[in-house]
């Protein structure tokens, strides 16, 4: 055994401290210690280079850039003028509007869809509950690109499914995504029908965490099915319900491939998100200031969003 | 708590059965679209099944010719695009990333959550705010970035910035912190050394936080658009979520070869899913992985 | 012994990533280009080109035989090939350009997207002044070196110009009893009468089935804009300062446009249909009789074995006769060696060549840019090309303006609402002014 192997150990350095003098007993060196613990800098090294190059700088760079109007041969250096352009926007204001119209939808729709159809395979056999959450999950593993393109055939004016099965119910034929006063919706529709499968297995695994005994006591108080869901299910789930509201908001307020796909954005700009209007700021016009600016304010809008529904869950669990 | 077969039951399992199939019907919408014989594919009525099955038993002359037209699809597809290439791409790309990131985030997991060196602390918290951080954010920086590097249109603009993600090293940490001290421990007293205690004890100790990590990685870059559409120039070096977007804005409306080359993007995922379906949902109640 | 198996796959995995990072670091090339300023420059061009006529399934096959070409007369020389899709082309040059890394040559097409005028602000582009002889310059259509000149340089080379024109499917007109226009020349009423003959339900369902005509309104394409300048409207005025497409010409045009939905004589996917939808409408379902095209649909017409169609004018109305015409060729981006430079300017001129002119044009249905390309009359054997080639007389060109992309992007998005019937002209060009003025004066 080498002795430099031997140091690592929490005790022997622990030895070595109490051999020191008593004013460098208390606080060894900072640069000693690290010494003393450079493998788990080597542990770390590898990753934390490409971390610093590839997310810390870029991170940083970011900001700087919404300060700056980038040019070809060289950028400058414009104060505000990139956020006050986003503020002025009506392109901006356009995206916000459709990207909160979308959010404020499917957000809670997929939320309590997973919760609705989790509560109905939760009590089912084994074998039933794992058929239908590979059901339920495998639309979600697929790439969007895929669902996005099926979807775009799916809405086809003459030939789609979608039209199809609503002709069985009398509703006459729409020409969906090309329709300004439809095409928001109809790609609203389409992600609320893709099943919420991340948000059916946590509520599973949540569900199979609450305690038996916590029904049985309510069942013996005579608490029909539903009390008992309303009452025991329903607020045991909340963290669940906070966790996966918050990633679908995450998930919605970035919402991106499906739309490029299927509308560009259009017709007119009616389904024009704040990061397809990123996307096409910075890599059609070329605006990469404005560009950074405008997702530092989507950041922003995603913070509130975050922190206002985090406190209104919990405020109201608390009453 | 109910009987076997009560009318709720029954109820359940039909509202359970109908949703299953409407979040199933896209999916199956690809593959019967890619089979269906050419002359139904823009029909009206759809055709719900590939006609091409129910052709070979009233027309059983010719069936030589049906066969062939079911499958003329994913022979244009093969004949007249980049298709091998691109899946050619997007698997080596996923493995290479998938590897990369198993081995990073399993030595930095492990320096997080099992040594008590200075910064520790920092480091552990930069992680949790840059996962905060919407992807958008970077996406100008990163461009520039990369354009400077002399990366712009190779397959090192997505392979780097996707092994600099830090959700894994979270993961790991947050896994490993859950390994027995002691064990660690006496492997030192014996004498092990520092690689030798990670690879031979903390490293298949790991296994479970692994394949969910590795199984949820190779998904992201498998399906991974936005990042590749911007740093790929070159047709040849595109990967398969690419290739699609391209054979839908070469605006040939032939619908058949589209959902052809959707069936073949969405193949490998579903394979994937099926050998692998528990480590993905052990993967989503281990913290909620999905991005 | 699961650990044991575990270890193996782990090791595999990473050996994996090492080779492919190794390979990948191989053929990453090191763009070294010497600094010497000698005739004989050596090093490797990048040029990028899209996909063009099928040969042997290769559609890359004329750029890759012309790289062969310049090879062998260039030693020393290399010629990188990068295939970019045409729908990609201008975004991919716009930021390729941002990002300091262009291609030496790339096609850039004058018609669709006003890219160059852009480009030519951020200094980008080469000059080619130098290059081209006197003599040559004289062999090139005025018209076409014109589309790439600027403050008197010139920042490119013509490779083949193009025209938009109304294809008109002759069965139809015949199943029909419709007399086609006589010289290919009609008034918007003589096209109206047509087309309401041309609307009807084949299989007698009650439903039609068949339309007159069909188009689609996109950023950076315009089959359906010369119908919009047909009373004299134009987008912009001839300075540039003005956004013109809010005139009373311009807006009863559009409404004449958007009422063939309502008589009907066109589909309700009319404007917001896709290219390649609108296009099997007319050459596969053939459930359309008359579709306006650029040229290159002649030659794709051609191949889908549609043997009796026309090429015709856009129908005239109060203004003088107008198409929409459009220049493609070869630009040169920001070179630091002059040496380069000049190998670079004998590629772009290989490429423009007479001889090259002729194949393309027989191939890709565009008409030569030199005079001794079209002395050779490539398209002797080709009635519909000859029909399109009248209508260049009357072609006019995008305007050129800086902001072209954008302005584009406003106006199309709005005529798109229009055709939807879901906005008056009025309205849509009030909301179009908005944008364009902004732009027009930054």
């Amino acid at each position: 055994m080498s002795s430099s192997q031997a140091t690592q150990l929490p005790e022997q350095s622990q030895l070595d401290a109490k051999a020191l003098p008593p004013a460098l007993r208390r606080r060894p060196s900072l640069l000693r210690e690290m010494w003393k613990q450079r493998a788990a800098y080597l542990f770390l090294l590898p990753k934390l280079i490409l971390f610093t190059a590839f997310v810390l700088i870029p991170v940083i760079w970011a900001f700087v850039l919404a300060f700056q109007e980038y040019g070809v041969f060289g950028s400058e250096w414009v104060g505000f003028k990139n956020f006050t352009s986003v503020a002025d926007s009506e392109a901006f204001r356009t995206a916000l509007w459709n990207t909160l119209k979308y959010t404020v939808v499917t957000v809670p729709l997929q939320v309590i869809l997973a919760l609705v159809l989790a509560t109905l395979i939760h009590p089912l056999g084994r074998r039933a509950q794992s058929f239908f959450r590979g059901a339920f999950y495998l639309p979600t593993v697929t790439s969007m690109v895929i669902i996005a393109m099926v979807w775009r055939w799916v809405y086809n004016y003459r030939y789609g499914l979608f039209n199809y099965m609503l002709g069985f119910l009398g509703i006459p034929a729409q020409d969906w995504l090309n329709q300004s006063n439809t095409a928001l919706w109809a790609l609203i529709i389409m992600s609320v029908l893709i099943p919420p499968g991340v948000g059916i297995i946590m509520y599973l695994a949540a569900m199979d965490a609450i305690p038996d005994q916590l029904y049985e006591a309510a069942k013996i108080d005579g608490a029909s099915g539903l009390q008992r869901w309303r009452k025991i299910t329903v607020p045991l789930l909340k963290p669940t319900t906070l966790y996966l509201t918050m990633l679908s908001l995450i998930g919605s307020f970035q919402v991106f491939t499906q739309i490029l796909l299927m509308t560009g954005g259009g017709p007119g700009h009616a389904t024009e998100t704040l990061v397809t209007l990123i996307y096409k700021t910075a890599f059609r016009d070329l605006e990469f200031g404005l560009a950074s600016a405008q997702a530092i304010v989507l950041f922003v809008i995603t913070l509130i969003f975050g922190i206002a529904q985090y406190w209104l869950m919990y405020r109201k669990a608390e009453e | 708590m109910q009987s076997k077969h009560s009318p709720t039951k029954w109820l359940t399992y039909f509202v359970l059965l109908v949703w299953a199939i409407i979040s199933l019907l896209p999916l199956y919408w690809v593959f019967s679209t890619a089979l269906q014989l050419p002359d139904y594919v823009e029909s009206d009525p759809p055709k719900m099944i590939p006609m091409g099955i129910v052709e070979y038993f009233t027309h059983p002359e010719n069936r030589s010719q049906i066969v062939h037209d079911t499958f003329s699809g994913f022979q244009q597809l093969f004949n007249s695009t980049n298709i091998w290439r691109w899946f050619f791409n997007s698997a080596y790309i996923s493995i290479v990333v998938t590897a990369g990131i198993l081995v990073l985030d399993t030595m930095a997991g492990y320096a997080l959550a099992k040594k008590q060196f200075p910064g520790r602390k920092l480091f552990f918290w930069l992680i949790i705010a840059t996962m905060m951080i919407p992807g958008q954010i970077t996406l100008v920086p990163l461009f520039i970035m990369v354009q400077n590097l002399g990366l712009m249109n190779t397959h090192w603009a997505l392979i780097l910035p996707d092994l600099s993600m830090v959700f894994g090293v979270f993961l790991m940490r947050q896994y490993m912190l859950s390994l027995p001290n002691d064990l660690l421990e006496s492997a030192k007293i014996d004498g092990a050394s520092e690689w030798k205690t990670f690879w031979k004890i903390v490293v298949p100790l790991s296994k479970p936080a692994l394949a969910t990590l590795g199984i949820f990685t190779f998904m992201n870059v498998w399906n991974s658009f936005l990042w590749p559409i911007i740093v790929l120039n070159d047709a040849d070096l595109y990967t398969l979520p690419v290739g699609l977007k391209t054979l839908q804005d070469q605006n040939l409306a032939i619908f058949k070869l589209l959902m052809s080359g959707a069936a073949v993007a969405a193949v490998p995922m579903i394979v994937v899913f099926m050998s692998f379906q528990r480590y993905f949902i052990k993967g989503l109640t281990l913290g909620g992985v999905k991005e | 012994m699961i650990y044991k198996k575990y270890t193996k796959v782990f090791a595999v995995l990473a050996t994996a990533a090492m080779l492919s990072v190794t390979l990948a670091g191989c053929s990453k090339d090191s763009a070294s280009s010497s600094k010497q300023e000698t005739a004989n420059w050596t090093g490797k061009i990048t040029i990028w080109d899209g996909p063009r006529w099928e040969e042997n399934g290769n559609k890359y096959a004329w750029i890759e035989s012309q790289k062969k070409a310049f090879e062998s007369s260039h030693p020393g020389v290399t010629v990188e090939i990068v295939q970019v899709p045409w729908a990609d082309m201008n975004d991919k040059l716009g930021v390729s350009i941002a990002g300091k890394a262009w291609p030496d040559v790339a096609p850039v097409d004058i018609s669709g997207n006003g890219v160059n005028a852009a480009f030519l602000k951020q200094k980008v582009l080469e000059p080619l002044d130098d290059y081209v002889t006197a003599d040559d310059k004289k062999d090139f259509l005025p018209n076409a070196l014109d589309a790439y000149s600027q403050d008197g340089k010139l920042y490119g080379l013509p490779g083949g110009m193009t025209v938009h024109g109304m294809l008109l499917n002759l069965d139809l007109f015949q199943e029909r009893n419709v007399e086609p226009p006589k010289d290919g020349k009609w008034t918007w009423n003589e096209f109206v009468d047509d087309m309401k003959k041309l609307t009807y339900d084949k299989d007698g369902d009650g439903k039609i089935d068949v339309y007159g005509l069909s188009t689609y309104i996109k950023n950076g394409y315009y089959e359906s804009w010369p119908f919009l300048y047909m009373d004299g409207g134009r987008p912009l005025s001839d300075d540039l300062t003005k956004f013109t497409f809010d005139s009373k010409e311009a807006e009863g045009a559009m409404k004449k446009l958007a009422d063939l939905k309502n008589i009907p004589v066109a589909p309700k996917e009319m404007g917001s249909g896709d290219v390649g939808g609108t296009w099997k409408a007319f050459s596969a379902q053939k459930n359309v009789a008359v579709e306006p095209w650029a040229t290159w649909a002649i030659q794709a017409a051609q191949k889908a074995n549609m043997k009796n169609f026309m090429v015709a004018a856009y129908p005239s109305g109060s203004g003088k006769p107008v198409t929409i015409g459009g220049v493609g060729g070869w630009m040169m981006f920001h070179q630091d060696d002059a040496g380069k430079k000049k190998v670079v300017a004998d590629l772009m001129k290989q490429l423009t060549s007479t001889e090259q002119q002729v194949v393309t044009a027989k191939n890709y249905s565009v008409f030569p840019s030199r005079k001794s390309a079209v002395d050779q009359n490539p398209f002797a054997d080709n009635p519909q090309m000859q029909q399109a080639q009248k209508l260049t007389e009357t072609a006019v060109m995008i305007p050129k303006q800086v902001n072209w992309k954008k302005i584009d992007e406003a106006i199309q998005s709005q005529l798109q609402l229009v055709l939807n019937g879901e906005k008056s002209p009025e309205d849509a060009m009030g909301e179009a002014k908005k944008t364009v003025d902004d732009l027009l004066t930054k």
